[in-house]
């Protein structure tokens, strides 16, 4: 099957990539640049693992053809914190409060709670809870996730 | 009672948190090396069937490495080496030509990438016999012939398989004619628990490197890394020390990974096979076929006397375990045993009967047999105290199996003493906190919404440990030495699946030497470089594994005495460690002599300088005992009778874990534990399309159906209580905590229920429509 060119700028670094027709965000992310904090889940778009931003907004990388990121800005857990040497706030926040076990839905859920602070700033127990509808986890029982989203937002405030 | 402790008992953030939330840390998923292949495996589309001939040329053409039953060393074996051999059952073989359930695997192709993987496997043509299948354990019990395994090996002794019984198992103590004689009351019932499936977000997967030595290193999704290597090398007549199985973080385990995965297997052909690394990460489908928690079917009947002393029980289970042994004989042993630890009663009998069906092979899941069994013991006590118009949390207590008694850790041949117990005041605690003598109960309700608030209490063993040796295999070896500043480092083969099994251990290390906790590190461990651990399996990681650290920390400081009282010139049973706060330091002080001073650091360097030595031991450890880890969980839900959906409101959950190790991660095991009980209790389970053999969820997570972020109550309403206990024989107190977690979280759910609409259910899951059949609404199937 013929590649096709795209731009890609992933993390703040621009791209230029010839990628096949039928190959996934996920996929280009993990296989080429070896990315792996997005995570393969389920690889239909059930889980939620492999949430990245897409020009500031979150998106399931599996569910996403490549050619139809051609131009766009991509956003990976590794690239997250604004600041090289720091964690963001959010991802710290979830370390405290104990929000990660096998921290496998970490990356995915960090992503989509850092979106939703985006939006909305002081998000309520309701608002995380349809927010974070569509990223699965196995481990926590999602209690500690909820309040490390409510004190991620707190720290998002304050930097 | 609680000790003061420096470091225990507060709240950490843990050590690996940190990698996983910024997306550094790596599983096996992750890994790529040069020249890596993309491995696929070849499945079966039917239940039950015979390869008469397979043709790999297209797929050769392809370019792909192939691998099938014909070049598969014949060998049979168990996938799960935690039990000893005498009581290890053999049915699986690297491949077979004959396939037992949809999705058996019969051989395995590698490409340079996924996609021509993929296509390779496409075009491989075999040729099928199609065998009569058996999708339930009615059909299976029948059949005489074709059946799912005509031999199998118990240890290397060959037995014939008849009526597809994969074992049976009997535990009697005393005479239940006699005990059922003196009952004043009995209550018979028959339970039935799913086929849950673990879910582990990260699919069981596996690389395989091999070395230049004529080695391979492999990291595999898997809780034990000892068993792995021991496994691959007998598969492969490989000697151990050229493999070396390296411990890496899995996306969670739940107990798929006691039990090495067939993935490992077969990665690891095609290794060998190709040469080159291969790397195969299984499709969700392919891992909804590949483990599955062990359902039960039994009938349970326990008598009692007026005053509600239980005096008699009799259990007789049928386990549906799917096309293999991973341990059914365990399984069956452990049914009997957290029935007896649960509640005294001097004649018991159980009698258990395994059976092969074509479908996924069970496995242990959290909590293994205990919340299939505490699910139908605890309904059997709630309906005794009804009939004896006893309060269920009295009769409760009069009847469990508490401090003093000895207790059945894991099956009838693993027991011991049970020192700690938090049972009453977890229950009067529990049942203060929500209420629950203030419930209104069925008969007061009328509306559409019912509240109901309920309770299950239950345990899981800390470890297999024991006094004597038994059927399971149980012990830690763990190295710890002190660095020239003063740091120290552990190296284990130990696991973690989440919970902070190794923060645990570096926390307890960190306070016997009284430094701080970020001094303490843990190190990458593989197979070559560390002594046996048996798995992380049975809530064995903190009171065993990090118990063995504990316990060789102790030796460690030893000789790091040694060093600081030839340094300061005093007996070393007069040093004291502390830790000063403000410099950050540990200091070791001569008693009565202040200006006799001096920091571990200091102690640790100058050894080095004038060739003392290093601070190091290493040693196995094994733990005597297998002390109760008691839960119990109060629940309100609200029950909708229009649409037979439950909420879930409250939880309040108390926990007797001893010493509490680090309050936040502890906290985590009871929400997760809850979370995944309550899914079994209200929608979980795999079925199976009769004629296909296919799983009706088709592999799909969605219609898996697990109980979702929104569906489980608002953080502020969910307590948990810690009890106030000291485990003398576990590390500074502790004891286990994960399984127990789980455990009665199924039978509280059903009970809450049963308190809102005033009917028991004794099948799970209870599903929309079980309530709204139950209810007489007419609801149409
Ligand atoms: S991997 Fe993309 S949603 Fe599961
Ligand atoms: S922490 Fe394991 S899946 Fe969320």
């Amino acid at each position: 099957m013929k590649k096709l060119p795209i731009e890609l700028t992933i993390n703040g670094r621009a791209h230029e990539l010839l990628v096949s027709p039928k190959e996934t965000l996920l996929n280009v992310l993990r296989e080429r640049f070896h990315l792996t904090g997005a995570k393969y889940g389920c690889g239909i778009g059930e889980c939620g693992a492999c949430t990245v931003l897409l020009d500031g907004l979150p998106v399931l990388s599996c569910q996403l053809l490549a050619v139809m990121c051609n131009g766009k800005k991509v956003v990976t857990i590794e690239g997250l914190s604004p600041q090289e040497a720091a964690a963001h706030p959010m991802q710290d926040s979830f370390v405290e409060e104990g929000a990660v076990q096998c921290g496998f839905c970490t990356p995915g859920m960090v992503i989509s709670a850092t979106a939703l602070v985006e939006e909305k700033s002081e998000p309520t127990t309701e608002d995380i809870k349809v927010a974070l509808r569509g990223n699965l986890c196995r481990c926590t029982g999602y209690e500690n996730i909820i309040r490390a989203v409510k004190t991620g937002a707190r720290k998002m405030k304050e930097v | 009672m609680k000790k003061e402790f420096q470091f225990l008992g507060k709240d950490f953030p843990r050590k690996e948190g940190r990698a996983r939330a910024n997306g550094f840390e790596k599983y096996p998923s992750d890994l790529y090396f040069d020249n890596m292949l993309y491995g696929r495996i070849l499945r079966s589309p039917y239940p039950h069937a015979r390869i008469k001939s397979i043709d790999f040329s297209e797929a050769e053409k392809l370019g792909a490495v192939c691998v099938s039953y014909e070049d598969a060393p014949g060998k049979r074996f168990n996938l799960r080496l935690v039990s000893v051999p005498k009581a290890t059952y053999k049915d699986w073989q690297l491949f077979s030509d004959h396939m037992r359930q949809v999705g058996d695997f019969f051989g395995a192709v590698a490409a340079e990438t996924e996609e021509l993987a993929e296509q390779a496997a496409r075009v491989v043509k075999v040729e099928w016999e199609i065998l009569p299948a058996y999708m339930s354990m009615d059909a299976a019990l029948a059949a005489k012939d074709n059946l799912i395994h005509d031999k199998v090996f118990l240890e290397d002794q060959e037995i014939k398989i008849k009526n597809n019984i994969a074992c049976t198992r009997e535990v009697v103590e005393g005479d239940i004619e006699a005990g059922f004689q003196e009952a004043d009351v009995i209550v018979e019932t028959e339970f039935e628990t799913p086929r849950q499936y673990h879910c582990q977000l990260e699919p069981r997967s596996c690389v395989v490197r091999p070395e230049a030595d004529g080695g391979i290193t492999v990291w595999p999704t898997t809780q034990a890394v000892h068993n792995t290597r021991i496994l691959i090398g007998s598969v492969f007549n490989l000697p151990l020390n050229k493999v070396n199985v390296v411990r890496i973080t899995g996306g969670g385990h739940f107990g798929s990974g006691i039990h090495t995965n067939p993935v490992t297997l077969i990665t690891t052909a095609l290794a060998l096979k190709s040469k080159r690394p291969v790397k195969i990460v299984q499709s969700r489908e392919e891992d909804m076929y590949d483990h599955v928690r062990y359902p039960s079917k039994y009938v349970l009947k326990v008598g009692a006397r007026k005053d509600g002393t239980l005096v008699a029980g009799h259990m007789r289970a049928y386990i549906d375990i799917g096309c293999h042994h991973i341990q059914a004989l365990a399984y069956l042993g452990v049914m009997s045993g957290f029935w007896h630890s649960l509640y005294r009663m001097e004649n018991m009998k159980y009698e258990g009967t395994a059976v092969y069906t074509n479908k996924v092979p069970t496995c242990a899941m959290q909590g293994y047999g205990a919340p299939q069994v505490t699910f139908g013991v605890e309904g059997t006590m709630d309906m005794l105290a009804e009939k004896l118009e006893i309060d269920p949390i009295q009769l409760r207590i009069k009847n469990y199996v508490g401090l003093g008694e000895v207790f059945w850790g894991q099956g009838p041949t693993v027991k011991s003493p049970i020192f700690s117990d938090g049972v009453v005041e977890l229950l009067k605690k529990g049942a203060e906190s929500i209420g629950y003598y203030k419930r209104p109960g069925s008969q007061k309700q009328t509306g559409r919404y019912r509240r109901g608030i309920g309770f299950a209490r239950g345990f899981h063993t800390s470890g297999t440990g024991a006094p004597v040796p038994g059927e399971v295999k149980d012990y830690t070896t763990v190295q710890v030495k002190v660095n020239e500043d003063g740091t120290i480092d552990i190296l284990t083969a130990l696991m973690d699946h989440g919970g902070g099994t190794l923060d645990a251990a570096a926390k307890i290390v960190a306070e016997e030497f009284q430094v701080p906790f970020d001094k303490v590190g843990i190190s990458p461990a593989d197979t070559r470089s560390t002594g046996y651990d048996v798995c992380t399996h049975a809530t064995r990681g903190v009171y065993c594994g990090a118990g063995a650290a504990h316990e060789v920390a102790k030796k460690t400081k030893d000789v790091l005495l040694e060093y600081a009282a030839r340094y300061l010139d005093a007996y070393p049973d007069s040093l004291i460690f502390s830790y000063d706060e403000k410099s950050g330091q540990t200091r070791i002080s001569v008693w009565g002599n202040p200006e006799k001073t001096t920091t571990i650091a200091a102690v640790a360097e100058h050894a080095m300088n004038k060739d003392w030595g290093t601070a190091i031991y290493s040693k196995s450890i094994r733990k005597v005992a297998c002390p109760p880890a008691y839960t119990n969980y109060f629940v309100e839900v609200e029950v909708d009778t229009e649409t037979g959906h439950v909420k879930i409101l409250r939880v309040v959950a108390g926990s007797d874990a001893g010493t509490v190790i680090n309050p936040i991660l502890a906290k985590g095991q009871l929400h997760g534990g809850f979370y995944r009980g309550a899914g079994m209790a209200l929608l979980e389970n795999t079925s199976y399309d009769d004629k296909t053999g296919c799983l009706t969820n088709k592999g799909s997570m969605i219609d898996y159906k697990m109980l979702g972020i929104d569906e489980m109550p608002d953080p502020d309403d969910f307590e948990v209580i810690f009890a106030d206990t000291y485990e003398p024989t576990g590390p500074m107190g502790a004891k286990g905590i994960g399984e127990a977690a789980f455990n009665p979280a199924p039978a509280a759910v059903t009970s809450a229920i049963c308190d809102a609409i005033g009917i028991r259910f004794t099948k799970l899951p209870i599903l929309p429509e079980d309530i709204m059949d139950a209810l007489g609404e007419g609801h149409d199937k």
